[in-house]
């Protein structure tokens, strides 16, 4: 056990490591200080309050859709569909907060859009997981195609129903304050989509290692057949697992459009569901751990942001470095696959010959 | 026959990440003769086979070929040293012509196919195999495509043919026109490997057998100089407890707990019946053994009275109601339990902790759940109870299933079981690979479960087990039961003559 957890850490912490040191040789090809822009990067991160909670807001969507992906993870399933769930809960969200505001007192309507929110992103994900049961479809391959069905519905709604009045973009009417998240710290962006995020968690933490529904999700995830013999049905438990994920990463896309946005543009944030995966892994799927992952990518996407702004640094380099780190931690992922695999062999010779 | 042997297999060891496939597992083929690999399933026969056919790469020893030391990497090495071998599911690409599949990889550049079939033809007609070189091979029967594997091993010239298993898809009479091939391919001067765990058809091809258990050899003899019983004494293992049974004169005055009328489990894909019209009944209190080398059909039997599998037709009965519309779940909270015998792929989830595999199969019930949480309190000092009562070796309940030795996960899964099973245990293997002093443990909990009034189903392939342990003994064999007696009633030779497919009396039964 402690051995598998140092090899999760050493093993992040050379995949970020990697990630940056990749991303700064490429630096060098622009001409400039690899060493100088990292400094600008962790040094921006503390100007000012305003930097230091924005790193929380960026984590609070990442959040949500690592959750998605650690979630059916922890069932043996792969959920590479939160991107497509995120947007599925942003328009869900700014439909019914278009609909409601105004009409209904604020609070009152957040607390309903956010259940509407998780009710539509739980049928999607449900779906896939009942496909999943039902006809032993290949989960990653229909979860990963759900997202541009789930793109192309809202680019539609954009184009149509949610349009703005004015009609030029494919962008909604800006939202009422009234359905705004509210924000809990002055002269920040800080909302409590955040505190949302957080609770998701601890509370997705409950659910999997303290309740006995948690308990079963688990069993399947670890031994499926041993499971099944113990009378507990996968079927049951995937369709379950993939309408808690679809539901996660739907409250993604309500706390974007209701805390940050506050109106649903056309392809805002396109990574948010990949970068999700790579947190979940680093996090080994451990929803305490992914609250920090999180805030990790949070910072490097903040920090990167006021990179580019400070140094003339183009901005997707950026996304290059996000890019890298993360393939370089689901590459660790493997490593430590081959480590345990390695240690378990060697374990059985020793036993063996003595 | 040369001194110098064709293969000299030299003290191979191979490991899987948690198992040991073989261990120092060494012997010689000559040319010429047939070898019989001899084994149970999981004896570790198709391992050693795959490594030395470069499928697998053995972490330990040497093989020699004609007494040169040789690197066997993948197969493609091994055909150019003239080894092929024929695995179990046949590696034909199904859309293809008999030519095309067997010149496949042999062939460069343009050729002419006609040619091709023409060889294919003579080297058919040499054989007796009657193949048309042009028919496709998905339209073939099986019988007729394992031909065509073993066509394509006598056109790469081989001078040692390896063969997994290979009666277990063919009918009796391809299974016959096979054994004829055998002994001419080796009058060739060719050597063959035969891996079956069919005592019968040794008997009938071998030159040579070699017995394999748990990944050792454990016998390696000549068939002129052997005989049945020896050789499933030694597949099946030695006596492992000494144990006699004791007469329990009140086993059929209790009422009956288990009943199966007429059970069947039919495999649609391979068309055949992995269990067929059985019957039987056990009363509280008795225990019911079933004997049969294993691979007969008795995992098929216990997964349909725990509910995993399916039935095809037939009734169970459970203390007189019908219960088999029930799934795995609802025979639980019903009081059957069940210790399967791959342990640590049904039984136990190895990478949970021990509290964790305690409440495996009680998840849904509310003695465990306190406000909707999992009482781990108590949950804990109950694993805690039963590491102390089954005397597990283990840290303690938050260790890993994973972390413990195989006779510590059996008691494990021992000590969950008895609990659920307050009316039915079905045991299925429950002592195999275990050391003589976990075995002794284990028996003593299923005679003290007898006592207290369980219908108890032991499934074994040590006879002695059976012997010590059932009021009843059962045979199986294909599937079938072949008879149920009383203990005593038959001695274990007579009994062993029956699990290998003979009568009592010695003669071949009619099941097929």
């Amino acid at each position: 056990m402690s051995s598998k957890f140092r090899d999760l850490l050493v093993t992040n912490i050379l995949a970020v490591v990697a990630g940056l040191v990749v991303s700064g040789l490429l630096l060098l090809f622009l001409g400039k200080n690899p060493l100088e822009a990292m400094g600008t990067l962790f040094g921006s991160l503390f100007r000012d309050g305003y930097t230091v909670a924005d790193i929380f807001v960026k984590a609070t969507p990442l959040m949500f859709t690592a959750l998605a992906f650690g979630f059916t993870f922890k069932a043996n399933l792969f959920n590479i569909g939160a991107q497509g769930q995120f947007y599925l809960g942003a328009v869900t969200a700014v439909g019914f907060s278009l609909l409601m505001e105004g009409r209904l007192p604020g609070g009152l309507a957040l607390v309903l859009i956010a259940a509407l929110t998780i009710l539509a992103g739980g049928l999607w994900g449900g779906l896939i997981g009942w496909l999943k049961a039902r006809f032993n479809a290949n989960e990653f391959l229909v979860s990963m195609m759900s997202t541009y069905v789930a793109l192309n519905m809202m680019n539609y709604a954009l184009r149509t129903f949610l349009m703005e009045t004015k009609a030029e973009y494919p962008q909604t009417n800006p939202l009422d304050t009234s359905v705004w998240l509210p924000i809990f710290i002055p002269r920040t962006r800080l909302h409590i989509g955040f505190i949302l995020a957080v609770l998701a968690c601890v509370g997705i933490w409950v659910l999997l290692y303290k309740t006995p529904f948690g308990f079963r999700v688990r069993a399947v995830g670890n031994n499926k057949d041993a499971a099944e013999m113990a009378g507990i049905s996968s079927k049951q438990i995937y369709i379950a697992a993939f309408f808690i994920s679809g539901a996660l990463a739907a409250l993604g896309g309500f706390s974007e459009v209701n805390g940050v946005q506050h109106m649903l543009v056309q392809n805002f944030n396109p990574g948010v569901g990949s970068a999700g995966i790579g947190i979940a892994i680093l996090a080994n799927g451990d929803p305490i751990g992914i609250i920090f992952a999180s805030i990790l990518f949070g910072a490097l996407q903040v920090g990167g942001n006021i990179m580019g702004q400070l140094s003339g640094i183009p901005s997707s380099i950026i996304d290059l470095m996000l890019g890298f780190v993360m393939v370089f931690v689901i590459l660790s992922y493997y490593v430590r696959e081959v480590w345990e695999d390695r240690r378990e062999k060697a374990r059985l010779k020793k036993a063996v010959n003595l | 026959m040369s001194n110098v042997p064709l293969i000299e297999i030299s003290n191979i060891s191979k490991y899987f990440a948690k198992v040991i496939a073989n261990q120092e597992v060494s012997f010689q083929i000559h040319k010429g003769e047939v070898l019989c690999l001899l084994g149970e399933n999981g004896a570790g026969k198709s391992t050693i086979m795959k490594v030395l056919y470069g499928l697998y790469k053995a972490d330990e020893g040497q093989i020699l070929v004609n007494g040169e030391e040789k690197e066997i990497n993948s197969p493609k090495d091994a055909i150019a040293l003239g080894i092929a071998m024929i695995q179990q599911h046949f590696s034909l690409v199904q859309a293809h012509t008999v030519t095309e599949n067997i010149i496949l990889g042999n062939v460069h550049g343009r050729f002419n196919i006609q040619t091709y079939n023409k060889i294919v033809a003579d080297l058919s007609a040499r054989y007796g195999f009657e193949i048309e070189p042009t028919a496709v091979v998905k339209e073939l029967p099986v019988g007729v495509q394992q031909k065509v594997e073993i066509l394509k091993a006598l056109y790469q010239n081989t001078q040692l043919l390896i063969m997994d298993e290979p009666t277990a898809v063919l009918t009796p009479q391809e299974s016959e026109s096979l054994m004829k091939f055998v002994k001419q391919n080796t009058q060739e001067g060719k050597a063959v490997v035969f891996i079956t765990h069919k005592l019968r058809e040794v008997m009938e091809v071998a030159d040579h057998i070699v017995v394999m258990r748990n990944g050792r050899v454990v016998g390696d003899l000549r068939k002129d100089k052997t005989n049945e019983l020896e050789l499933s004494r030694l597949m099946i293992g030695k006596e492992i407890t000494n144990r006699t049974y004791i007469e329990d004169p009140h086993f059929n005055q209790q009422p009956v707990a288990l009943e199966l009328q007429n059970i069947s489990v039919r495999d649609p894909k391979e068309d055949m019946y992995r269990i067929k019209e059985i019957n039987f009944q056990v009363r509280k209190g008795e225990i019911l053994g079933i004997a049969g080398v294993s691979g007969n059909g008795q995992n098929f039997l216990c997964d349909a009275i725990s509910g995993y599998q399916k039935l095809d037709t037939g009734k169970i009965l459970l203390n007189g109601v019908d219960i088999s519309d029930q799934n795995a779940r609802e025979r639980i909270q019903k009081g059957i339990s069940y210790v399967p015998s791959d342990r640590q792929r049904y039984g136990l989830i190895l990478s949970m902790k021990l509290e964790e595999n305690m409440l495996l199969k009680s998840s849904f019930e509310d003695k465990w759940v306190n406000r909707g949480l999992i009482d781990y309190n108590k949950l804990e000092a109950y694993t805690n109870d039963k590491i102390r009562e089954y005397d597990v070796k283990a840290t303690g309940p938050d260790s890993l299933a994973g972390s413990l030795s195989g006779g510590n996960q059996q008691k494990v899964i021992l000590a969950r079981e008895v609990d659920i099973g307050s009316e039915v245990i079905i045991f299925d293997q429950p002592t195999r690979g275990l050391d003589l002093g976990a075995i002794d443990h284990i028996q003593r909990i299923i005679l003290e479960e007898k006592k207290k009034g369980k219908a108890i189903v032991l499934i074994s392939t040590e006879l002695s087990e059976i012997f010590g342990l059932s009021d009843r003994i059962a045979v199986m064999y294909k599937g079938e039961f072949v008879g149920v007696y009383k203990n005593h009633e038959l001695d274990t030779q007579k009994i062993g003559l029956l699990m290998a497919g003979y009568t009592a009396e010695g003669g071949k039964t009619d099941v097929q």
